[in-house]
């Protein structure tokens, strides 16, 4: 069980992270071609997918930023894997 | 400003240990073509910048590189987790052991801390966007160093996309380039 919920967790990251990386590629593209109308409309949709996978992952694992984390409790921000560690 | 994002670019996964080859990944974090200058050279050159695009690029790309300092980061710790005195002196980097440990310091594969004699800012766009364009040239050239100093595929599938986004930098520097010198005439 806890091994299948860290599969999914590496397979949700990597899904996130490509849509991120799509979106930053696209940005900077658009930093010097502001005015192409087919990559304005890729980087609307590109930004609109990258937060829902960023959504879809803090929903069902951990915050990935600070204001997504939830408060009930207890600080959730510590929670999850951060850059200096490995995800299991 | 800036927001934290509790991730990397691409996931950083490094299974086995190699206090040596971190030593040398450490260059591209603190060393004269590496993350933390190529950062710092960016994000400091905008403020000089007047086109927008210019100043977008910059600070986009600066901020990319931000997060490859983490990443490279990353990769150095992962590779030295846990690794004593004595496995950093088999592997003949005792030296780096004796003043930071496992820590994390910005310097040079050969141990140069990082100064930031390794950049510049002249408020001059054409001067600041050449040299932005040979830092990417040489970070790149950095890169495939270490490509040929390791062969640990965990290790080489990340540098591999850390040099391919310098050459995406050069391209968009190059674009900007032309833009501005077009203002000229």
């Amino acid at each position: 069980m806890e091994n299948n919920r860290q599969i999914t967790a590496q397979q949700l990251m990597k899904k996130l992270s490509e849509a991120m990386f799509y979106v930053n590629d696209l940005k900077l593209y658009l930093d010097t071609h502001p005015e192409d109308s087919r990559a304005l409309r890729m980087f609307d949709e590109a930004c609109k997918n990258s937060e829902a996978c960023r959504e879809a992952f803090e929903k069902r694992f951990y915050p990935l930023m600070a204001c997504s984390s939830d408060c009930d409790k207890e600080w959730e921000w510590l929670v999850g894997v951060w850059p200096s560690q490995k995800m299991a | 400003m800036f927001i934290f994002t509790k991730m990397t670019q691409i996931p950083v996964k490094i299974n086995n240990k190699n206090p040596k080859l971190a030593s040398y990944i450490l260059s591209q974090y603190g060393g004269p073509d590496g993350e933390l200058g190529a950062s710092l050279r960016y994000l400091s050159q905008r403020f000089a910048q007047t086109d927008k695009s210019g100043i977008a690029l910059l600070t986009d790309i600066g901020t990319e590189e931000l997060g490859h300092l983490e990443m490279v980061g990353s990769i150095v710790t992962q590779l030295t987790k846990g690794e004593g005195a004595r496995s950093f002196d088999r592997y003949g980097v005792g030296d780096y052991y004796i003043d930071h440990a496992n820590g994390v310091y910005p310097s040079s594969a050969s141990g140069v801390p990082f100064s930031a004699a390794y950049l510049q800012s002249k408020a001059d766009p054409i001067a600041d966007i050449m040299e932005d364009m040979a830092a990417e040239q040489k970070a790149r050239a950095t890169y495939d160093n270490i490509l040929r100093m390791s062969d640990d595929p965990d290790v080489t599938n990340v540098i591999r996309f850390l040099r391919e986004r310098e050459v995406v930098h050069f391209q968009r520097f190059g674009e900007l380039l032309v833009k501005l010198q077009s203002k000229i005439k």
